[in-house]
């Protein structure tokens, strides 16, 4: 009797041990590593101090590394600096693979499960989180890569409404024309024709195409890369972008000016942050000045398919304090920090969040995308080195567009792809 | 260190024989001119510019030279090719390209901000009060650094209605003429070569300036007398002694030129369709950009390969008979 009450308190003792290291264990120092700056870092401190707020005994320290050209660089050296990294603030599905490949991150399905991080993502979200199969990333902010920023006023003066069909669009390009707006604009001086490339695929092959097409388990070559290729050219057969030379010269943030500044061209298709950037420059106003409509149907069978991008957190193999991490994550994916990176104008995919907090473009954007099936941005899902091939030759395309060009521009990439794969 | 060996440099000229070894060799050296207090003490002197220039200069390129023998790319671990990355870029067509739009960046860049900075120098001199002040600004043009000159021709060439050059040739009855200066793989690069010209004329002009200024007043006279116009004295005089300026000024614009990146980066990014990217661009975006540092370190090495053709020869010429 008497050793069974001394197993019986050794058990409890054990338990509230347990418990207690639990509580211990989301303590002490997170370094997490990102490139952020501006609102994102703004935002992302606001989601720390909310969680330190909870848990006194966490501290933050961010490495931020300053370099020149792609952000990834910079997070490169960190890492093969040696520093110990407890999370790793990501947006490129190629560089997540490449940390996968290197051990530099850890699996989180068994995370996902325990912490039951599925109550706030569901499946489409989770899958832009794998790497061949396994899962590293929780997404926690999204951007809607297939949406057209327009001014109001720009429609009212040709007389259109934003379209739903691909008919609805080519129709207004003549109306927009009398106008003397540019229908589409193209960011082509570095990835606006890129990005609509990206959404011609989904919505002329789906999501599969593009993801089969990022692991070319498909060549460039492919029939169905050649005809979202085609119905490219039709849209500068109808006259809906400006000249080549104009596009080729003409940056995202001349584009949002061009868009949502002075309304010399009707449409936008670009990230979010075109919208964050024309409030702060312009003192626009989402829905009282500017608006956004989804990329016009197809009926190709998949006008259910969107192109997003979006910022992940995955778990540093390297970090020091694992439990504080994932706890951090699943606060992230919570209510309390879904609200504050609503009400700073992000995306938000977790079902946590007070939808009502978002603006009118945000607010649509959810909408959207909340029933679509979802295709990271294609050129962040390449080897950096394709992904550059892919955005010179698309140049060479935007600058002829022409058939011959199209075989000469999806050779190119499939050359530099057969070189890599 | 000058000081001391400038010392022992006139000790042994004056006294030849002191210095000279016993063997009967004739060649007095400034090491054995040097006693030992004095030798330790120039070591101690030298010391920490020595280890400054190894640590920052010979370390990172033996470092380079290192690299290019490694493919290395992103986070993979780095393995051994041996000259293979040498190979590679020599094979790779986008690189071959890099070499024809350095070669047409570096030669006009160079034969326009030194024609032009030389022109503006022998025109400043003829009138050298009266023009102090646009000298002081054209050499203020030369003191703003590439980045932000970068920013202020790419808002001087946007292809719409906010772009300057566009606005004026709309202004002054020339709107046929408007063009997307930056979007035209044909106009691109010389939009560049037009704004490393106005960014670098200032340092020829005031070199060439000082060396047309260091002619002898009395030359100048004299031809006065003999009643030469100024024409034939721009063309017989002014340009002749003042070559040995033009001279600096094509060396320093040729290295210049030669590594240029922050205009490229900032105005064009190398595009479009890598219609602007120079070897120093290639470098960039192969090593910062792909992260191939094996790779990008090969093509700096070919890069300063062609620095020390051009500066080794210059250096030498220019420093013949220094002791």
């Amino acid at each position: 009797m008497k050793r069974r009450t001394l197993l019986g308190m050794a058990a409890v003792a054990m338990l509230l041990s347990t418990s207690l290291a639990t509580a211990q264990d989301v303590t002490g120092e997170i370094k997490l590593l990102t490139w952020f700056g501006g609102d994102e870092l703004t935002t992302l401190h606001a989601a720390e101090e909310a969680f330190v707020a909870l848990h006194p005994g966490v501290k933050f320290t961010e490495v931020i590394p300053t370099a020149a050209g792609h952000p990834a660089g910079g997070l490169r050296t960190v890492l093969l600096g040696g520093e110990p990294i407890d999370l790793i603030v990501n947006t490129w599905p190629w560089f997540r693979k490449e940390l996968a490949d290197s051990g530099l991150i850890r699996p989180i399905d068994e995370q996902w499960t325990a912490n039951n991080w599925g109550q706030y993502l569901n499946d489409s979200w989770k899958a832009l989180g794998q790497t061949d199969g396994v899962t590293y990333g929780v997404q926690y902010n999204f951007g809607n890569r297939s949406g057209w920023f327009y001014r109001n006023d720009s429609l009212t003066k040709a007389g259109v409404t934003p379209p739903v069909t691909w008919d609805d669009f080519l129709a207004s390009i003549p109306k927009f024309k009398a106008a003397g707006i540019t229908p589409l604009s193209l960011a082509a001086k570095d990835i606006g024709h890129t990005e609509i490339f990206a959404t011609l695929l989904v919505r002329v092959g789906g999501v599969e195409a593009a993801q089969k097409l990022a692991a070319h388990e498909i060549a460039w070559t492919d029939p169905i890369v050649k005809q979202a290729m085609l119905k490219f050219k039709d849209l500068f057969d109808a006259g809906a972008f400006p000249d080549s030379a104009t596009a080729l010269g003409t940056a995202w943030d001349n584009a949002a000016d061009t868009t949502l500044k002075s309304g010399t061209t009707a449409y936008l298709q670009m990230f979010g942050y075109a919208a964050v950037y024309a409030q702060q420059q312009f003192g626009v106003l989402p829905g009282k000045d500017f608006n956004i409509t989804q990329f016009p149907t197809m009926g190709l069978g998949h006008d259910d398919t969107s192109v997003v991008e979006a910022k992940e957190m995955l778990l540093g193999k390297s970090g020091q304090n694992p439990a504080a991490a994932e706890a951090f994550l699943t606060f992230l994916l919570g209510k309390q920090a879904s609200d504050i990176y609503a009400k700073a104008g992000f995306g938000v995919p977790s079902s946590a969040v007070d939808a009502s907090l978002f603006g009118d473009v945000v607010k649509q954007a959810a909408g959207v995308l909340s029933t679509a099936k979802l295709q990271f941005v294609l050129a962040d899902t390449l080897p950096g080195e394709l992904s550059d091939e892919f955005n010179s030759q698309m140049q060479k395309f935007v600058q002829t567009p022409t058939e011959a060009t199209i075989d000469e521009v999806l050779a190119g990439i499939e050359a530099k792809a057969q070189e890599l794969y | 260190m000058s000081d001391v060996a400038l010392r022992n440099s006139s000790s042994a000229e004056s006294e030849p024989h002191r210095s000279a070894p016993a063997g009967g060799g004739s060649r007095p050296t400034t090491r054995s001119a040097l006693s030992r207090g004095e030798l330790i003490a120039a070591i101690i002197l030298l010391a920490p510019a020595l280890i400054f220039f190894a640590v920052s200069v010979i370390y990172p390129l033996l470092d380079t030279f290192r690299l290019s023998f490694f493919d290395i790319k992103g986070l993979a671990p780095a393995k051994w090719v041996g000259t293979g990355n040498y190979t590679k870029l020599f094979a790779d067509k986008a690189f071959r390209a890099t070499i024809g739009t350095t070669l047409l960046f570096t030669v006009a860049v160079t034969i326009l901000t030194v024609g032009i900075g030389w022109v503006l120098a022998i025109l400043c001199s003829l009138a050298p009060r009266e023009t102090r002040l646009a000298r002081i600004f054209m050499f203020i043009s030369f003191g703003i650094s590439d980045a932000v000159v970068g920013f202020m021709w790419l808002v001087i060439f946007r292809p719409d209605e906010a772009g300057l050059l566009n606005s004026i040739l709309r202004t002054i009855g020339l709107g046929g003429l408007q063009h997307a200066w930056l979007g035209d793989p044909n106009t691109a690069i010389w939009a560049i070569i037009a704004t490393a010209t106005w960014s670098g004329v200032g340092l020829p002009l005031l070199i060439c300036f000082a060396s047309v200024q260091s002619i002898p007043a009395n030359v100048i006279e004299a031809a006065q007398i003999d009643g030469a116009r100024t024409t034939s004295m721009i063309r017989y005089i002014m340009m002749p002694l003042s070559l040995p300026g033009v001279r600096v000024s094509v060396f320093i614009n040729l290295l210049g030129a030669l590594r240029a990146f922050d205009v490229i980066f900032v105005m064009t990014a190398g595009g479009p369709v890598r219609s602007t990217e120079t070897v120093g661009y290639f470098m960039f975006r192969e090593s910062f950009a792909q992260f191939k540092l094996g790779y990008g370190a090969a093509a700096t090495l070919v890069l300063l390969a062609a620095v020390l053709v051009i500066s080794v020869p210059a250096i030498l010429e220019r420093t013949r008979g220094a002791k």
